[in-house]
């Protein structure tokens, strides 16, 4: 079943087309990477997803109902969460009280003006079990702008994580790590996805990376897909190795 | 709840300052209070939700020239000429409030100041409501409902100030302890991404300003018939600077620091002036000291020296 669809979306800045007409979909416990090179249109996609940008042609629905138009906070509120290419925490709060903050804006009275022992509990509860999904219960109680960049880049995902969004979506989440700061990131990651509960788009462009979690991949290049398979023949397709792989194998 | 233990503390004492204080100190007090309730009302917006605005005495204009317009014309008691102006004010607020988060940073700032200056410019020009150049003079302290008239003595003036101030305080230490208030830390450290967590951050800033400028208002309702009069400079972008100043100094982000911020600034003020004209200058100077040396501001340094439990 198909959780997330994009049909024809397209962006131009004057005479640059940042995205041409993508059309993909994303099923119900599926994990899909958007792969390319730098430029490929990978990140202006998640801003058109999440209504950071506004697309110029074209329409992303999700569950069946249209995105389009919807402001940030809104779409966030359907279920998608996402995390950012360069971190975004909340840095002089602590890791705990960053989760917590994500977590209460899933619930209903996470605007109440007084009191709130309740909402705080609630919250805080759903973050720890993200936080220690990720492996951070240690760090909980640092301040999150003190953390290892490691640390901050999973700090984030459980972010989104204690929101139990019904799609996750991951910007570049090994972005800015050393060689074995992303290896300890992806094999936190992988178990995470293990279960095939989660549905998960990442945008990414380290091979190994997105080989290690993803079950399917789309390959954008100069803003349009030119391949959208499993890792496999993605790996093999004479286009894809041209555009982008160079002989990686 | 060590806290709640040092506000009932402050409570007595301040409770109990008429028996021991004279007249003169009494009037200093009731000022410092009034202007501490409206430096606490701008710490809302400039320390929990890092929205600099350098036009608060728009807040405090409009709640002195509302009460001050219905106790000249109307006969309606003092509690409700309160009211009356801390709600006008609010409503005005969701209007600028929405204005004014069209934009962010130091657009934001001087969108807040050029309302603040219209408001300046309005009361200047308005002669039938504002008294123009000259403002309202002579107004009353009418007597409460009920005829009840406690309210026009000194000491029962006081104690109104004193309770509005108390009851201010309370409103927004339960504001910002709250869910509420954990949105706007959001905002105040990282707005885009408290918006990509689902939060609707522009409702929530309008939310402060309003209730900021309730409270504002308020304090501007109390001064008037306290002062006997209301006119320009109580909207002057000087008075705004004046109030941020206090916010700085006492510490923002920490409620009590601004309402003690009020009291340094009045202090320094009434003892420098007996000595110079020129104390504004002298005032500079200590500001300045602050910004570069002691940004945490005065209630921070204070409790820093406090045991670490009753920090907590």
């Amino acid at each position: 079943m198909a959780l997330l669809e994009l049909d024809n979306l397209t962006k131009r800045y004057g005479g640059l087309v940042a995205v041409n007409r993508v059309t993909m979909r994303v099923d119900v416990g599926e994990v899909r990477a958007v792969i390319g090179p730098n430029g490929a249109g990978k990140t202006s996609l998640f801003h058109l997803i999440t209504g950071v940008v506004r697309a110029t042609e074209g329409d992303v629905r999700f569950n069946g109902r249209s995105l389009n138009g919807l402001s940030p906070y809104r779409i966030c509120q359907a279920g998608l969460s996402r995390t950012f290419q360069l971190t975004a925490l909340f840095p002089e709060m602590t890791a705990r009280e960053n989760t917590r903050l994500s977590a209460q804006a899933r619930l209903a009275r996470r605007w109440q003006p007084y009191g709130g022992g309740s909402v705080f509990a609630e919250a805080a509860r759903r973050g720890d079990e993200a936080l220690e999904r990720l492996g951070l219960t240690d760090v909980a109680r640092r301040p999150a702008g003190l953390l290892s960049h490691g640390d901050q880049r999973l700090l984030e995902v459980a972010m989104a994580l204690a929101q139990r969004p019904r799609i996750l979506l991951l910007d570049e989440p090994t972005q800015g790590l050393s060689v074995e700061e992303t290896l300890s990131a992806v094999e936190t990651l992988s178990g995470l996805l293990a279960d095939g509960q989660l549905t998960v788009l990442l945008v990414e462009h380290d091979m190994e990376v997105v080989f290690r979690l993803a079950r399917k991949i789309t390959v954008l290049h100069r803003g349009s897909v030119i391949a959208d398979d499993v890792p496999e023949v993605v790996k093999a397709d004479a286009n894809v190795q041209a555009a982008y792989l160079g002989g990686y194998t | 709840m060590g806290n709640w233990r040092l506000f009932f503390l402050a409570a007595i004492v301040l409770a109990a300052a008429p028996l021991g204080l004279p007249l003169f100190a009494m009037t200093l007090l009731t000022e410092a209070l009034i202007l501490g309730l409206l430096a606490m009302s701008l710490d809302l917006m400039v320390g929990y939700t890092r929205m600099i605005s350098f036009g608060h005495a728009a807040a405090y204009g409009l709640g002195a020239y509302t009460c001050g317009f219905l106790a000249l014309h109307t006969a309606m008691p003092l509690p409700f000429s309160l009211l009356a102006a801390a709600l006008l004010a609010g409503v005005v607020a969701i209007g600028v409030g929405w204005v004014c988060t069209m934009a962010t940073g130091i657009s934001f700032s001087m969108l807040t100041l050029a309302f603040a200056q219209l408001l300046y410019a309005l009361a200047f020009k308005w002669t039938s409501v504002t008294g123009a150049s000259d403002g309202l003079a002579g107004i009353p302290r009418r007597a409460g409902p009920f005829g009840m008239t406690v309210l026009e003595t000194r000491n029962g003036y006081y104690y109104l100030v004193l309770a509005s101030m108390l009851g201010g305080f309370a409103l927004c230490r339960s504001l910002v302890n709250s869910p509420f208030g954990a949105v706007l830390r959001g905002i105040r450290e990282n707005e885009a991404k408290t918006l990509s967590l689902g939060y609707n951050t522009r409702l929530y800033k309008i939310s402060v300003v309003t209730i900021s400028f309730a409270l504002g208002g308020l304090a501007g309702a109390l001064y008037a018939p306290f002062a006997g009069f209301a006119n320009t400079d109580l909207l002057f972008w000087l008075f705004s600077g004046q109030v941020l100043i206090m916010v700085i100094v006492g510490g923002q982000g920490t409620l009590v620091g601004p309402i003690l911020g009020a009291a340094f600034f009045m202090l320094v003020e009434h003892v420098l002036s007996a000595y110079t004209d020129a104390w504004a200058l002298f005032f500079g100077l200590i500001f300045i000291g602050f910004v570069m040396f002691a940004l945490e501001g005065i209630w921070r340094i204070l409790t820093s020296r406090l045991p670490a439990r009753s920090r907590a």
